[in-house]
């Protein structure tokens, strides 16, 4: 899907360092954790998504759900207000509904775990919209509407009738650079980082801080990990 | 009854028929499919210009009309065969009457269910990436792969069994075969052969349309092992509904004979079928309700009590309930017009049956919490561009579409009526014989 090169390279140094992934495995399995404790719903990451992938207007491939029953409101837990959101994205399963229904193989598995789109090959059945537990692919329904009329975004544009995703910033990762949405997190609440590397940040908060995966029994794996709010904020000291 | 037996009585005699092919009523009729399907190719170009936009469905709703009348389709086709094909492995001559009637019409419905894909995929463009590019673990491509051989097999028996009077008369369509014993042998062979390849390929087409559905564990209403047994027995009920329909219209036109007891016969068919669909949707429903888990249970009180329930209600008591009822009465049974109304309600009730599985299935968003999922087009601005839950109606588009694609079928079941054989010669003169 790429086929324009990241300008990362154009970057300062100091960037540049700020957003490389660091050292991995031999084969790494990309991995990404979530820290509901550190989530302030401020959708900066489904912002640069849109900007960095150039996703048309109506479409989310990144976005922010409240747990409770409304947006953006505070939910009850035993008694106590209490508000925490979901930033869902693609879950790069390591066992995706969605790859198995594609008639065509137009989204697959790629060796080091990112869940990939080919829209030159989709023939737009929307199987796969059909069997993501998740809700997080998108299909260009009509013609593509942007805010500009020139395009943002450091990917090709894909063409109508064929859907797209989440791909885990596939072109920031062979420049060795973390995801858009991981980078631009003012709250720092999103880690990634190589899950076969059982010392790497993300393995670490997984184990420690009893890392879930969303729709566990669904059966999917993602290997994006959710790390659970520990304790209530208060004004307390 | 007395209306009925004189209209069979006088369309055996093959003087209506020879009537009938000049009257104005046939040319009005084809006409007005004609002007549907011209309907439709111009609501499928307009929906090829503007994308899927033009259609109802979106995100949270991807799939609609197309995906539920592409399943019904292949119910009435699968219908139509099983009945055909069962009649002659374990139920003697007695529908040999409307034996062609069947494969004809089994034919037909199986070319409009392949037809139904095109205009519901973004990319009709692309279709051949379908056989450039396979990927076997998905169940559509199983589909696709049934639905060809299912219509190879088709095609070969409406072949088979109008070839020998298409020999006699001299038709092209015997390509070049004779009307000696021999080759009356061979048919009937080939009547054994067939029906024991098409029962199990009609069982099969529809077993893999059920699992289009039923393996998808992300759709807690679809995910359940009932779900081809359940496809089968709605497959039996509309099939079995659409052939006493056709067999009755085909008949009053004169093109095919039999005697009243056959429809009564087939009534009694349809009351069973009614019946086991009832059970099934009974044991279903009682399963996913009974524990009460919210990925089973939610669905199920959409049905019953929320958005779905007056399409599910009209399912359960017009579409089963009423027809069950008309049916099982032996002497209601024999009465025509109750049969037709049965088989007419029935037809309906197993549309409302497929719409109900296909949209409660995936109005509602898989993880609960609000905004839910983007819809996928750009909204007016202060419009949400997610949805929780979006509620689906057909768009214009796709009603007309779904009309052209249904007249595109009458087309061809009326060509298919009109150049093929259908009369079963030997039952012709002695329609009581088979009583």
């Amino acid at each position: 899907m790429p086929d324009k090169v990241s300008p990362i390279e154009a970057l300062p140094p100091a960037s540049r360092a700020y957003g490389e992934i660091g050292p991995v495995s031999a084969e790494p399995r990309w991995g990404m954790v979530v820290d509901q404790e550190r989530c302030i719903g401020c959708w900066s990451c489904c912002v640069i998504c849109k900007s960095e992938n150039d996703v048309p207007l109506g479409m989310w491939w990144n976005r922010i759900n409240t747990v409770g029953d409304a947006l953006d409101t505070p939910y009850m837990v035993q008694g106590e207000l209490a508000m925490h959101w979901l930033p869902l994205a693609c879950q790069h399963c390591e066992n995706p509904a969605c790859t198995k229904v594609c008639p065509v193989q137009a989204t697959y598995s790629r060796e080091d775990g990112v869940v990939m789109q080919d829209s030159q090959r989709c023939i737009g059945c929307r199987y796969c919209l059909v069997a993501c537990p998740y809700g997080v692919r998108v299909f260009n329904w009509g013609r593509a509407e942007r805010p500009t009329d020139f395009n943002t975004g450091m990917v090709a544009p894909r063409p109508i009738g064929t859907m797209e995703k989440c791909s885990f910033c596939v072109h920031r990762l062979t420049d060795g650079q973390i995801p858009s949405c991981v980078w631009s997190c003012p709250g720092q609440a999103r880690i990634f980082g190589d899950l076969n590397d059982p010392d790497s940040r993300v393995s670490r908060l997984i184990r420690d801080r009893g890392g879930y995966q969303l729709l566990q029994e669904r059966g999917t794996d993602p290997r994006v990990y959710y790390l659970p709010p520990r304790r209530k904020r208060g004004l307390e000291p | 009854m007395s209306a009925t037996n004189t209209a069979s009585a006088a369309a055996s005699g093959g003087a209506i028929a020879g009537r009938q092919h000049r009257s104005p009523a046939r040319l009005i009729w084809l006409i007005l499919l004609g002007l549907g399907l011209a309907a439709g190719l111009g609501a499928w170009g307009y929906q090829l210009s503007q994308g899927l936009a033009s259609t109802n469905m979106r995100n949270p709703t991807m799939w609609g009309l197309y995906i539920t009348l592409f399943m019904y389709f292949v119910g009435l086709s699968a219908g139509g065969l099983i009945v055909a094909s069962a009649g002659r492995l374990f139920g003697g001559v007695r529908l040999k009457p409307i034996v062609r009637l069947a494969v004809l019409e089994a034919t037909v419905a199986v070319v409009m269910a392949a037809l139904m894909l095109l205009p519901d995929l973004g990319r009709p463009d692309r279709v051949w990436h379908l056989f450039r590019y396979p990927h076997f673990t998905s169940p559509l491509i199983w589909d696709i792969t049934i639905v060809t051989i299912y219509l190879i097999i088709s095609l070969v028996y409406v072949w088979v069994y109008t070839r020998a009077d298409n020999a006699r008369r001299g038709s092209r369509l015997a390509f070049g075969t004779g009307s000696s014993s021999a080759d009356d042998a061979r048919d009937e062979r080939m009547k054994w052969v067939l029906a024991a390849v098409g029962l199990p390929a009609a069982i099969l087409l529809h077993s893999i349309t059920a699992w289009i559905f039923g393996l998808q564990i992300a759709r807690g209403f679809w995910y359940t092992a009932l779900m081809a047994p359940l496809f089968i027995t709605s497959a039996l009920v509309s099939g079995t509904g659409l052939m006493i329909l056709l067999a009755l219209v085909v008949r009053r036109v004169g093109r095919i004979s039999f005697h009243d007891d056959l429809i009564a016969y087939l009534a009694k068919l349809l009351a069973v079928f009614v019946a086991v669909e009832a059970f099934l949707v009974l044991c279903e429903m009682l399963t996913a309700a009974y524990a009460g888990a919210a990925f089973e249970a939610d669905p199920i009180s959409r049905l019953l009590t929320g958005h779905f329930s007056p399409l599910f209600w009209f399912e359960i008591v017009i579409g089963l309930l009423v027809p069950f009822v008309l049916l099982i009465v032996p002497r209601w049974r024999l009465r025509m017009a109750w049969v037709t109304v049965a088989s007419v309600l029935a037809v309906i009730g197993i549309f409302a049956h497929r719409l109900n599985i296909v949209l409660n299935g995936l109005t509602y968003a898989t993880v609960p919490y609000p905004p839910g999922v983007s819809i996928g087009t750009a909204q007016p601005l202060g419009t949400d561009s997610f949805a929780q839950h979006l509620f689906y109606y057909p768009s214009w588009v796709e009603w007309l579409v779904a009309l052209g694609i249904l007249c595109l079928g009458a087309l061809m079941f009326t060509a298919g009526a009109i150049l093929l054989p259908l009369r079963e010669k030997t039952h012709e003169e002695s329609p009581a014989a088979q009583a």
